[in-house]
């Protein structure tokens, strides 16, 4: 394996810094479009429906894409440390990427396309407001988004494979079950983060392989109506593709932690045989917990819905047992430097947790029964999707800009970004997660009460929320045009 | 059939703060004289292991208390009068009036695209639902125990008034 200098990898952390400013800005604007869609809601503003819908499919399916985007070029420079890898593969999956996000913006601003990310078959055909080619300009942008992913996916599955002697190696096989021989034969276990990109590889493919049936199905039906799909065929492929590439934003961005916070902390997180077998359940739990999407689908057969429960379940047991009880312990009476990063890393923890919860509650069909499509499904995955993947992704852009400015922020800035962005956060999370206990319906423009007098309050903590973020990213400016310092890697 | 709206916020709310008291109890202990490694982990390993079974301890029990009321029926409950629910965009044809305290089965379907036929009592609580598919025939096994003014509202996104589309009927 070649270790490359820090000279070799300047090309490395271009394309890294490629895909974390596109995504971070998406990020930023989309998080706009949030508090615009919730200030709405709570009627301060005034949006006609066509608009406020438009303005949904676009931050859902943008805010996504905008966290893969980070998490792909994050895990793409840790691995290219680990096995130099081609670069121009990684621009060719970028630009695919930024095309697929040109196309979805064209089909969502000017024309007002409006199916939600989910395009459930047959909404973006039936009842459309919004003229054809937006519905054809938004699949097509899908697909070149999959595309992408498809390519970055093929080179991460290739880099384990070959850094680490096939699956057997990248899995951990030897080091699970024959751990005194691997010990003793020198072999190097894959780090933390290689397991992430291994089951993101995996199931993203498979994701992939979803997302692209049934959306080259949905193009075939928009040049050719007379071709009709089976609703629920489509149902089943559009959860399974948008649950598997949501939940792996989750599953790329911990390889930030598991490789920055030992840094913080002054101590080591390396690979044991419980973090491998945790993976292997992940694999597999992450792509089978999707079934809880079709819950309330009652003719979707019977044993579909005990494997959704139980997969739900067992999905929390490698963050719960291993991961993050791993970064806590990590943490615990450590030498832990306080700083944006690590701050941000550790709360993603905290994050990633409660919205864990929120989400097994949800998952529990008689629960189910009253909260789906309620508010309380946002509440859930705004915890573990912007108190989470969102934190996980500044913790490492700040431990990067530490790191090579060597500088740190003050004492004031970091809490006028904590309080904004976890006191404002915990606000608009709060919201939603009362209102859905309450009943409020989910992707409603104009609420029913007691949705409105929430949406106030919880707009508020959005606009908190939204100053600090805007204080980070100034924050943020400062230490990247800071001169850059030599640092012993 | 009841909405278990209340006890589960606080339920979630409890699980919160217990998390959040115990992560800045950890981020806290930073600022205590530090403690090696090699004998922090030991002692975090046995923790772990308690922990994993009661997490599966949790799992278990609350996997089994759900199985009894997973709302797809049975013979049993299946057997009632059926009532044809319809969703379109953007209403729903209801039955105008249905029976209290007897197992009823409401059979929906839409005729166009996905919607959602989400039941609110006489108090604002959403009981029950379930999906109305276009090709499909969704069976939802209900027993209502309180008599009154029942809303429906879509729970699928179903395209522009879908925030609008309702319905209702009476149990007698
Ligand atoms: C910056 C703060 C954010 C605000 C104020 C915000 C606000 C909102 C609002 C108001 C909705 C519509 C909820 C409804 O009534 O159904 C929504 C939906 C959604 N948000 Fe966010 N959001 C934020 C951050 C994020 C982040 C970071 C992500 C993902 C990484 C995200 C992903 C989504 C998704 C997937 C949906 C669902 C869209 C749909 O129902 O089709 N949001 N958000
Ligand atoms: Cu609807």
């Amino acid at each position: 394996m070649t270790t490359a200098t820090a000279l070799d990898r300047a090309g490395s952390r271009t394309i890294m810094w490629a895909y974390l400013v596109t995504g971070i800005s998406l990020f930023g604007l989309l998080a706009l479009v949030g508090l615009a869609m919730r200030a709405e809601q709570a009627g301060w503003i005034n949006v006609d429906p066509g608009l406020f819908y438009a303005l949904m499919t676009l931050h859902g399916a943008g805010m996504i894409t905008a966290m893969v985007l980070c998490g792909m070029g994050g895990l793409w420079y840790l691995m290219d440390g680990e096995l130099a890898l081609d670069r121009g593969i990684a621009w060719a999956a970028y630009v695919l990427i930024v095309l697929g996000v040109i196309g979805v913006l064209l089909s969502v601003l000017p024309g007002h396309f409006g199916a939600a990310w989910t395009f459930l078959y047959p909404l973006p055909f039936v009842g459309a407001t919004w003229p054809n080619w937006a519905t054809g300009a938004f699949l097509i942008g899908v697909a070149l988004v999959m595309l992408g992913w498809i390519v970055w996916c093929t080179q991460m599955l290739g880099c384990v494979l070959r850094a680490y002697g096939g699956f057997r190696g990248a899995l951990g096989w030897d080091l699970v079950f024959h751990h005194r021989a691997f010990e003793q034969s020198g072999r190097r276990e894959p780090p933390p983060f290689a397991f992430g990109a291994l089951v993101t590889a995996i199931d993203g493919l498979l994701s992939a392989a979803a997302g692209m049936l049934v959306g080259v199905a949905l193009l075939v039906h928009w040049i050719d109506p007379s071709v009709a799909l089976d609703p629920l065929w489509a149902k089943n492929l559009t959860y399974f593709f948008g649950h598997t590439f949501a939940n792996l934003t989750i599953y790329m961005a911990i390889g930030f932690v598991y490789a920055a916070l030992p840094r913080y902390a002054n101590r080591e997180w390396h690979t044991s045989p419980v973090l491998a077998v945790a993976w292997w359940a992940t694999l597999l739990f992450v792509a089978t917990a999707y079934f809880h999407h079709l819950y309330m689908d009652f003719v979707q057969p019977h044993a579909l819905q005990y494997v959704g429960e139980v997969a739900s379940y067992l999905a929390a047991f490698p963050p719960a047992v291993v991961t993050i009880f791993g970064g806590a312990l990590l943490v615990y009476r450590s030498p832990l430097r306080w700083t944006m990063g690590s701050m941000f890393l550790y709360a993603g923890l905290v994050g990633w947790l409660i919205g864990g919860i929120g989400a097994l509650i949800d998952a529990t069909v008689p629960i189910n029964l009253s909260l789906h499509n309620t508010l309380w499904v946002p509440a859930h995955f705004h915890t573990y999707l912007l108190e989470g993947v969102a934190l996980f992704v500044l913790g490492w852009i700040f431990w990067n800009l530490e790191t090579r400015s060597g500088q740190v922020s003050s004492l004031a800035v970091r809490w006028l970004t904590g309080i904004g962005i976890f006191g404002g956060g915990a606000v608009l999370l709060l919201g939603w997660y009362v209102a859905g206990a309450a009943s409020v319906p989910r992707r409603y423009a104009a609420q029913p009460d007691p949705g409105p007098a929430i949406a106030s309050w919880a707009s508020i903590g959005a606009i908190v929320l939204c100053i600090g973020l805007i204080v980070c990213a100034i924050e943020a400016v400062r230490l990247a045009r800071a001169d850059e310092v030599e640092v012993a890697a | 059939m009841e909405s278990h709206g209340t006890a589960v916020l606080f339920g979630f709310l409890i699980a919160a703060a217990v998390i959040l008291l115990v992560m800045a109890a950890i981020a806290k202990s930073t600022h205590e004289p530090s403690i090696a490694q090699t004998i922090v982990q030991p002692r975090g390993y046995r923790l772990r292991r308690g922990w994993l079974w009661a997490l599966a301890a949790v799992a278990v029990v609350a996997f089994a208390i759900s199985l009894p009321s997973f709302p797809y029926g049975n013979a049993a409950t299946l057997s009632g009068p059926h009532f044809a629910i319809v969703a379109m965009q953007y209403g729903f044809q209801t039955p105008q009036s249905v029976p209290s305290h007897t197992p009823i089965v409401f059979d929906v379907s839409s005729r166009d695209v996905n919607h959602g036929f989400g039941i609110y009592d006489p108090a604002g609580h959403l009981i029950a639902q379930v999906q109305a598919m276009p090709e499909y025939v969704n069976h939802l096994p209900i027993t209502f125990a309180r008599p009154g003014h029942y809303l429906v509202r879509c729970l699928e996104y179903c395209g522009i008034a879908h925030a609008s589309m309702q319905g209702g009927f009476d149990v007698q």
